[in-house]
Formats: C-alpha cells, structure tokens, sequence
C-alpha cells in the first residue's frame, strides 16, 4: 500500500476510532472526550495535508480498491480509496473546519450535560464526509452520504429533550431522504448496466458505454439527491429549521461540509454530468431560481442563524451555478472560501449568541456586542467575504464564479446573478449592522440605567479565549485564501489551460459597483444615525411574510404531501388493525372453534368409544374382504 | 345351510346381541353381562370352526376352556371393580362414572 | 334322525332368547337369570358339537359361579331403589346399527375366508383334553392357573374397604 493511500485510510479512519472511544467508554469524561477528538482530527489534518501535498498535481488520480463481498458471477462490492487534486483537497478542507469547530466547541458547548455525546458524533461525522470525499465508487459515496446524513440528524437533534430541535432534525432527515430516493434509484440504474464501477470507469462509460437517454435519466436522479442534500429548490426548507442544533455544528455541517457533499459530487462526477448538457442547463436555472429566492428570505430574517443559514443555500446555488456551467475550478473554489468564510461567521455569531443567550439580532445588539472583540472581527471579515468585497477571498471566488457563468451560461444568468450578488451585499450588511448596533442615542441612555444586573465586566475566560482562536484564525484565512484561484484552476482543471479565473473586465466592474449599490442600500437603512433599521422589504408585510415563511414551501408540503403521506399512513394502520389481525386472529378463533367441536368427540362417553372402535373394525374388514383372496 | 353356516351364524347373532347389549346397557353390571355373551360366542365359534373347518377338535376345546377361565377371571375382577366404583361414587351409571374426558 | 341338529337347534334358541332377555329386560336380576338361561342354551351348543366336557363347564362356570357372583355384586352396587331412567330412544337405535353392522363385518370375514376341507362333529372325551393340556398346551394350562390366582387376589385387594391406619375400624 502506498504512501498516499495509507494517508486517506488514516485520515478517515482515525476519527471513527475516536468517536467509538467516546461514545462507549468516555461519556462520563467530558475533557477526556475533546482531546480525544481534537487528536483524532488532528491526525486526520496532517494526513490529508500529506495527501494534499503528495496528490494535488495536475492530472494525478491515484485508485486503490479492495473487494470485501464477492458476488457470484460478477464483479464484487469493493471498498477503496479515490485520491486526486479534487479530493485530497476536499479533505483537507474538511479536516481544516472539523478542527476549527472542535477547538472552538470546547469553549461554546462548556458545561453542556451532553458535552462528551457531541464530540463523539463529531467525529463521527467527520468520519462520513471524509468517507464520502475520499470514496472510489459510487455505492461506497451513498454509503458515507446516508452515514452524513445520520450524522446531520443526531446532531441537529442534538437537544433532543426539546420539541423544536427533535422536530427539525427529522425534518432534516425525512427531506434529505425525499433526494436519496432519486440517488439511490441513479445508482442502481448505473450499477444494472455497468455492475460495481469505480467513478474515473463511471465517467468514462458515459460516453462511450451507456446509451444517452439513460445518462440523462440518472443525471436527474442523482441531482435529485443533490437537491436534498445541498438544500435546493424544492427540498430546501429543512435548512433554516437545522439551525436548532448547536452553533458549532450549524457552522461545520449545514455550511462548510456536509451541505457542499451535494457540490463535490456534482463536481465529482463533472465528466458524467458534462455528458447530459441539458441536465446540467436545468440545474443551473434551478440553482439560479434558488440563489435569488434564498438571497429574498435573508433579507427580512430577524434570526441572525437564519440569516446565515439562507445566506448558505444561495451560495450553494453559486456554487452549483459555476459547475453547471463547466468550471469546475471556479466551482470547487468557492466552495472552499465558502467554507472559510461561512464557518467564520457561525463561529462569530456564536459568540454574540453565547453572549447574549438570543439568536436575534436585534436583542444581541442591546447586549454590548462590540466589547466582544473576536466577535467583531469575525463578523465583519465574514460578512465582507461574503458581500464580496474587494480584497477578500469571497471576491475572487465570487468573480470566478460570475466568469464561468458569463462564459457559458447565457446573458441572462449572468445578469441575474449579479442582481443576486447584490442582494447578498445587502444582506450581509443588514446583518452587521443590526447585530452591531445602531447609533440611536436614547438606546444607549436605556441601557446603562437599566442593566445592573447584568454580569461583570467582561473578561475573556478560557472558555471565550477557545471560541476566539479560531474565529481569528478564519479570518486571517479570509483575507489571504483569495489569492489561492490559481492554484486551483490549474490542479482541477488542467485540461482548461490556465483558465482565467479572474480578469479584471467590464463584468468585474459591474459586479463591484452592484456590490457596493448593496452595501450603500443597507447602511442607509441600517447604520446612520436616525435610520429606520427597518428594511425596505420587512415593510411591505406582504413580502415580509412571503419572503419570512420560505415562500409558503412549508404550508404548501403540509397541505399537500404531509397530509397525504398522514392519510396513508393511518389507511395502512386500519389495514394493519382490522384485516391483519383480524385474519390472524379469525385463524386463531376458527383453530379453537374447530378444536372444540374435535373436543365433543372426547366426551368421556365409554360407549361411544365402543362404537367407534366397532365400526372401524368392521370397515377394516369388510375393506380387507374385499381386496382379499376370494373363496 | 350347511351345517357351518348355521353354527357360525348363531355364534355371530350371538355376538350381536352381545354387542348390541354393550353398547345400549347403562349399568355397568349389564356391560358385563353383555361381555360375557360375545365371549360366549368366541368360544362357540373356535370350536365350530376347529370342528367343521379344520382338522384339530381337541385343540379348538382347549382353547375355549382357557377362554373361559380367562372370562372367569375378568368377571371377578370387573365385579369387584363395581364395588369400590359404587363406594367411591355411589352409582355405577356409565355414563355418569365417565372421566376420560376432552 | 339327526339328533346332533335337533340339539343344536333348541339350544340355539334357547340360548338366542336367554341373549336377548339378557340384554333387553329391564330389571337386573331378571338380565342375570336370562344371563344364565342363555348360558344353558350355549351348552346345548357345545354338546351337538360333541364337547360334553366343555358343555358341563361351562355350565358349572358360568351358571354356576359367574352368575351367582354378578347377584352378589348387583347387591353390594346397583342402587335397585332409585328411579328408573326411561332409555333415550336414539341410544337404543344407535347401538343396534352399530351392533349389526359390526355383526355383518364379522360374518363376511368368517363366511367368505377359505377354510379348509369341512370334517364333523367328533366326540372329544375329558381324558382327552386332560391330555391336550399336559402336553401340547401345558404353557397354557399354566397361565390359565396363574391368571385366576391373580384375578382372585385382585379382586379381593380392589374391592377391599380402606381401613384407616393403625388400629381397626
């Protein structure tokens, strides 16, 4: 087994190993359970920085695969390992936020009664993804991608004792499984025709193996898992709702990792999709219609997670915009600064929220939020990043992504887009600025009279010292990860020849200016003085409600789906009840009937005995007579 | 008729009647006495048979004397069953004294 | 004249009628006399076949003793004093259908097996069945003995009265 391979194993094994330590003999220990974990990532960093080192050169792709299931007369279920530039990075990716989140947990989630159980299904989860990025087939990527999907609902629900986070985590679950149907049926489709293939023999075959209609077919149906899993068009609602779990998890899985598993594998399979040109024009108009959609809800949520959580669904949609388009690079690119970006402003928003024991915005700003120093920093380089302001890694991604949807995705996407792009401007600053607080004078007088009771002054403990490291680590990243677009395009897409992900052009002046339109919208409304801070869509109740209650999704699948789905559900308990049951139990009333009508003949009647004896003699000889010698 | 046939029809109507006593009679005295006539009838019959159909007599007697004494000692041992059934339940009805029961 | 038919007839029916007053008077003791009656009828029988030994034995045993022991029973159990129960009309019906046909199997089996070549009666004296017994059928002879000792004891054992332990009651 060769070096890198040995690598992936160890990266993505040693978090399990971690977590069943927990889970079986460290739940009583809370401290023992985070360095437990915090180790195992730990080795899970530097084996994927190894891999990232050893694997991200242009045009390498290592495959190592076992089989474990032989299967009679054909090839077996194998279990392996697929390392190239777009995986190992992946990984590290992944490995570099798990950290983060676990680091800045051991100060969030202090004094939690279920502290050790949530690492342990950290590492658990980190585990899963790690399988999922680093998986050689198809049926391997489904397995890691239900075990994520366990993961995302043990952790949501990770305050199960409440009514809402049980309630959102299967929400989460049942939507997400509405898309794995779709996946699962594109995976048995594709293992009929070509049995158990490994994913670099799955591209190739689709163009040259399998015949279009079906590359088409199974193109939706595994984008139908993408949809679930990324939270997209129609399965999208299950997002905000997450937003119960624990901060640290919503920054690591419902924006960094597990929601991008649904962007890897489109760009994963990139060669398979490429080959279904009108899929893919599809996805883009859907991921188009959701951008902007997610961007409307964002824009009136009070509920500074929500914010986010909206926030994370449009840029997926850029994401999937950019992959759709055919850049891979520009794709994987911003799921990457996404990544850096959006867990640094989870992790922010953690800290005013662990602050000020609200999730909303303008009750953290009441509570003093500009003392919390790394509080502030993470905030506004998250928010720039996200906005897309200049020198930010979320601005190269961002432009990227707009040049590969100019190149090949129409006028107007493109003008779309920027019109979303201003839009998440505006956001991110109604977000900062609310959060932070205004300048109305009467506001502040109100708070030093009526606040003694509030805490010390305050002091940074070691708790808040571990929720800051990271955040400050972030947002370093934040400003330098920019500069990286380079080195990506030329490891994903090396056949694309150096392709110029940024240009300074007339679209990147566009897009800058309608950013900078954003930002100016939301300061005005939000940050001077006497402003409103009261947006221009919040006023309009109308849209208010509209935009508040996901577009009326939610009422639309209770009116429709749930209730149906309820009602078959209560027919198949009747059926259960009254027809199973009851021919079970009419079996069983009729064997006692017929036993107690056999019963009568044992009457303890000697005499009838008698004659039963007789007469069946008498026939045995009347019979043997019969067949016997004749006279 | 020949003469077998006459013989062996009235050990068969002996049987009969037997029979038909064994199994209508309630008391169980009557059972019995219903009993001893079929096992009337089978040593009629042996002997019939070794005489009009075989070529041993002395062995057909024989074997009626042993049936005889085994009547002899059922019906001993069957009153004296009566006996302590009457003790015990005050009636020998048969259809009273039935425990064998489903 | 053949007395041997002459015999057998009347002790035919002398037994037949003593069978079915047996079977069908009501009263015991009248069953145990018609008992005895046809038991007299069945010697008659064995003596046409020309068993006399056989005829006064059975006589002896049955007349003799069995009856005589079945009286003793009938006094020691028959509740003679209580009312009489009418007989269920289908309980006599039902017995005689089951009876005749069990009668009818039994008479097709015997009528229709392949007997070998008929000979007749032949007078069979007592030395010669004393000599059957010693000789060919001593096992027997045997059994038969040893059945009647233990038929006594158990009867006398059985029908004992419990007395209750120590001391006489």
């Amino acid at each position: 087994m060769s070096g890198p391979v040995l690598a992936a194993l160890l990266a993505q094994w040693t978090p399990l190993a971690a977590s069943a330590l927990i889970l079986v003999f460290l739940r009583s220990r809370p401290a023992a359970a985070a360095a437990t974990a915090i180790a195992g990532i730990t080795v899970s960093l530097a084996a994927t920085g190894l891999l990232v080192a050893q694997v991200a050169v242009p045009g390498l792709s290592v495959l190592a695969e076992a089989e474990w299931l032989p299967v009679h007369g054909g090839p077996g279920l194998a279990f392996g390992v697929l390392l190239d530039p777009l995986s190992a990075l992946m990984a590290f990716v992944v490995a570099f936020i798990t950290l983060a989140v676990m680091v800045y947990s051991v100060g969030y989630m202090r004094g939690d009664p279920g502290f050790p159980r949530y690492y342990g299904f950290l590492a658990l989860f980190a585990w899963a993804m790690l399988g999922l990025v680093l998986a050689s087939n198809l049926l391997q990527l489904l397995v890691f991608w239900e075990l994520v999907g366990l993961a995302s609902f043990l952790l949501i629900g990770f305050w199960f004792e409440r009514p809402a986070p049980a309630a959102a985590a299967r929400k989460a679950f049942l939507m997400t499984r509405v898309g794995d149907v779709g996946f699962l049926l594109g995976v048995l489709l594709l293992i009929r025709a070509l049995g158990i293939a490994t994913i670099p023999e799955l591209i190739e075959a689709a163009t040259t193996r399998l015949e279009p209609g079906l590359v088409q077919v199974v193109a939706v149906l595994l984008l139908m898992g993408v949809i679930g899993k990324s939270a997209q068009g129609p399965l999208f609602t299950w997002l905000p709702d997450a937003m119960e779990g624990p901060t640290p998890v919503s920054a690591l899985l419902h924006s960094a990792t597990m929601v991008a598993a649904g962007v890897f594998l489109v760009a994963r399979l990139h060669g398979f999709f490429a080959a279904a040109p009108a899929v893919m024009q599809g996805l883009l108009w859907l991921a188009l219609v959701t951008a902007l959609a997610s961007a409307t809800m964002a824009m009136v949520a009070g509920d500074i997670k929500r914010v986010l959580a909206y926030s994370s669904i449009s840029q997926l949609s850029y994401m999937l915009m950019a992959l759709a388009a055919g850049s891979v690079a520009a794709g994987f690119f911003h799921l990457t600064t996404h990544a850096g970006f959006k867990a640094l402003l989870f992790l922010s928003a953690g800290i005013f929220i662990h602050h000020a024991h609200s999730n909303d915005m303008r009750e953290i700003s009441e509570h003093e939020p500009l003392k919390l120093t790394a509080g502030v920093v993470g905030l506004v380089a998250g928010a720039s990043a996200l906005a897309g302001v200049v020198p930010t890694a979320g601005y190269f991604s961002k432009e990227a992504v707009l040049t590969a949807l100019g190149g090949t995705g129409g006028r107007v996407a493109l003008a779309l887009a920027m019109l979303g792009a201003a839009l998440t401007a505006y956001y991110s600053g109604r977000m900062v600025f609310l959060t932070l607080g205004g300048r109305s004078p009467s506001r502040q007088v109100a708070k030093s009279l009526g606040e003694e009771t509030h805490r010390h002054e305050h002091r940074p403990s070691y708790g808040d010292r571990m929720m800051a490291a990271p955040v400050l680590v972030l947002s370093a990243l934040t400003l330098v990860l920019g500069y990286l677009g380079p080195f990506f395009a030329a490891r994903l897409s090396p056949e694309a020849e150096h392709e110029e992900l940024f240009h300074f052009g007339a679209q990147a002046v566009t897009a800058l200016a309608l950013v900078t339109a954003g930002l100016a919208l939301s300061w005005w409304e939000f940050r001077r003085a006497l402003a409103p801070r009261v947006g221009f869509a919040e006023r309009v109740p109308a849209l208010r409600s509209f935009f508040g209650e996901n577009w009326y999704l939610d009422r639309l699948y209770d009116a429709t789906v749930v209730r149906w789905t309820v009602a078959l559900s209560r027919a198949a308990k009747w059926n259960d009840h009254t027809v199973l049951d009851g021919a079970s139990d009419g079996v069983a009333r009729g064997t006692v009937w017929g036993g107690r009508i056999l019963a009568m003949v044992q009457n303890g009647y000697v005499q009838a005995y008698l004659a039963a004896v007789v007469s069946v003699v008498a026939a045995l000889g009347i019979w043997l007579v019969r067949t016997g010698p004749r006279p | 008729m020949t003469a077998l046939a006459a013989y062996l029809g009235f050990s068969v109507l002996l049987f009969g009647i037997g029979l038909y006593g064994l199994l209508q009679r309630r008391s169980l005295i009557a059972m019995l006495i219903a009993l001893e006539l079929m096992l009337a009838a089978v040593a009629v019959n042996v002997v019939v048979l070794t005489t009009y159909a075989g070529r041993d007599p002395g062995a057909g007697q024989v074997m009626a004397l042993v049936l005889v004494g085994v009547a002899a000692a059922e019906t001993a041992l069957g009153l004296s069953l009566f006996v302590a059934i009457h003790r015990a339940q005050a009636t020998i009805d048969v259809e009273t004294v039935s425990e064998l029961k489903g | 004249m053949n007395w041997a038919g002459a015999v057998f007839g009347a002790s035919a029916a002398v037994a037949l009628i003593g069978a079915l007053g047996a079977v069908g008077l009501k009263n015991i003791f009248h069953n145990i006399l018609s008992f005895a009656l046809a038991m007299l009828g069945v010697a008659g029988v064995f003596l046409s076949l020309g068993s006399d030994f056989l005829a006064v034995v059975f006589a002896l045993v049955y007349v003799g003793a069995v009856a005589i022991a079945m009286v003793y029973a009938v006094m020691l159990s028959d509740p003679l004093d209580e009312p009489r129960r009418p007989r269920s009309r289908s309980k006599v019906l039902g017995a005689a259908a089951f009876a005749a046909v069990g009668a009818l199997a039994i008479w097709l089996v015997v009528y229709r097996a392949h007997w070998l070549s008929p000979g007749g009666p032949r007078r069979v004296s007592a030395a010669e069945i004393g000599v059957r017994f010693l000789q060919d059928y001593v096992l027997a002879f045997e059994l038969i003995s040893v059945l009647l000792l233990v038929a006594m004891i158990g009867a006398v054992t059985i029908a004992r009265r419990v007395r209750p332990p120590g001391g006489r009651g």
